[in-house]
């Protein structure tokens, strides 16, 4: 009920401030039948009874009764189902798509989706609808986005000298999935705005909430994820490939790659804006590994199979 | 001259063979690529070390005082100069890199923060990435076909965790 509470405060200041007419009761009925459903556990999924023109009238009474709920998903930010996970990171990655469009060669976008669904497939979450691509775009970059969307840009690709070393990036992004970094910034987020959650409630399909919910798709991808996050993806991503049989070493000699650029390169900027240096990743790395890969089994580089672009 | 031919034959193996790196980190030199192996040097942090060859998790370095097996996550590729400010200003402007490899300046604008911020979702470019997905069993018969298998390996914590 604290916390009801505080959203409420949030949500009446969000408002005042951008000058919203605003029914506080509507709020504060709409806020408190959620949590009538919560308690009773009031299955949502029942077919409508009311139009949604009724919802939307004025509360008569300061009373609070759980009415027949008008079949308006709510856009659950402090438990996002699988689904509004997916539905979030399509939109965030088809804004990044906006940006930069998929490289045009159906092969190479093949190529990358069957490593990455393998590396994928040794992950804690091998059933998400797992996608990949390498967009048009000569920086030196990756994105990983909730639900399973992993790019890669061409500019880093063109990097990669072998089938482990690209099993090692795509599996760091794996681990952003798996590990819900980018879902955990936007639910802070999204929390802090509580009031927000309540205005996009008035759109029915899950993609239109996901639209709204975030006001920009691909921001998140521009500001990056704290440190720890980023350390924790490389350990996961290095374990990822090799338990699909690869080089365990691909990522921190791509880290060592992307090292040897110079940093003032424009192709840099982004990733190092959002990451840390990748000097100070690959110490992380050696520190955290310790003795731990001293003997691990020696996997397969598969260079003889890696997909070369021409240009 | 044998020596040399043998290292051709191995060069996939050998990919760092012949580069010089830095050291990342104290560690010890070892004998041969195990942990157990006899300590026959250390390696300070900042050492410039030769790489001979990789194995596993080790690379075979020489450094001016000893020679021998170091972590291979101990050791950075390429000189100290590549993380220096004052000579990289110095690389940008002789059109160098800290490797020496000519840095690529194609005017192809990068991919900006700005740019992320404005881009509008791209529905066409959705689909395709959609339409080249691949199922749990392809990914599987792809590993077969290049002889993956499978391997058991837990994840490790961080360092100050």
């Amino acid at each position: 009920m604290n916390r009801l509470l505080v959203c409420l405060l949030v949500t009446a200041g969000i408002f005042s401030a951008h000058s919203y007419a605003l029914d506080l009761n509507k709020v504060l009925e709409d806020a408190a039948r959620q949590e009538i459903e919560k308690q009773t556990g009031e299955d949502k999924t029942q077919p409508s009874a009311a139009p949604a023109e009724a919802a939307a009238a004025p509360a008569s009474t300061s009373e609070v009764k759980p009415v027949p709920e008008e079949a308006k998903p709510e856009f659950n930010w402090k438990k996002p189902s699988r689904d509004e996970e997916i539905a979030l990171g399509r939109e965030i990655t088809g804004s990044i798509l906006g940006a930069a469009p998929l490289v045009k060669d159906i092969a190479l976008q093949k190529y990358v989706n069957q490593v990455g669904r393998w590396v994928a497939s040794q992950s804690e979450r091998p059933d998400l609808p797992w996608k990949f691509g390498v967009i048009e775009s000569a920086d030196l970059n990756a994105f990983a986005a909730p639900g399973g969307y992993v790019l890669i840009t061409k500019g880093l690709y063109q990097k990669l000298q072998n089938e482990a070393q690209l099993a090692g990036v795509l599996g760091h992004e794996i681990a952003h999935v798996v590990k819900k970094h980018q879902l955990k910034v936007l639910q802070k987020q999204q929390l802090l705005n509580a009031g927000a959650s309540w205005v996009t409630d008035q759109f029915g399909k899950k993609d239109k909430l996901a639209k709204a919910a975030i006001s920009n798709g691909a921001e998140i991808s521009a500001r990056g994820l704290d440190k720890e996050a980023e350390f924790e993806a490389d350990r996961m991503g290095v374990v990822l490939a090799s338990r699909a049989g690869y080089d365990a070493f691909g990522l921190p000699e791509v880290l060592q790659t992307i090292g040897q650029t110079n940093k003032s390169d424009n192709s840099v900027a982004l990733l190092y804006k959002t990451h840390p240096a990748p000097d100070e990743r690959l110490t992380k790395l050696g520190d955290s590994a310790g003795s731990k890969l001293d003997n691990i089994k020696a996997g397969k580089t598969l260079e003889n199979r890696f997909y070369k672009l021409s240009n | 001259m044998k020596k040399i031919l043998l290292l051709l034959l191995f060069t996939p193996l050998l990919a760092y063979a012949g580069e010089s790196g830095t050291a990342l980190k104290a560690d010890s030199i070892r004998a041969e690529p195990f942990a157990d192996a006899k300590t026959t040097g250390t390696l300070n942090k900042g050492d410039s070390v030769n790489i001979l060859s990789k194995k596993g998790a080790w690379l075979q370095i020489k450094s001016k005082k000893s020679s021998g097996w170091v972590r291979l996550l101990s050791v950075k590729r390429g000189g100290t100069s590549s993380s220096n400010n004052i000579s990289g200003a110095i690389d940008v402007a002789s059109g160098r890199a800290g490797t020496g490899k000519v840095v690529s300046s194609t005017g192809v604008r990068g991919l900006s923060a700005e740019e992320l911020k404005s881009a509008k979702f791209n529905e066409e470019e959705m689909k395709k990435m959609e339409s080249y997905a691949q199922s749990a069993d392809n990914g599987k018969s792809f590993a077969s076909a290049g002889g993956l298998s499978k391997s058991d390996l837990a994840y490790f914590k961080g360092a100050n965790q």
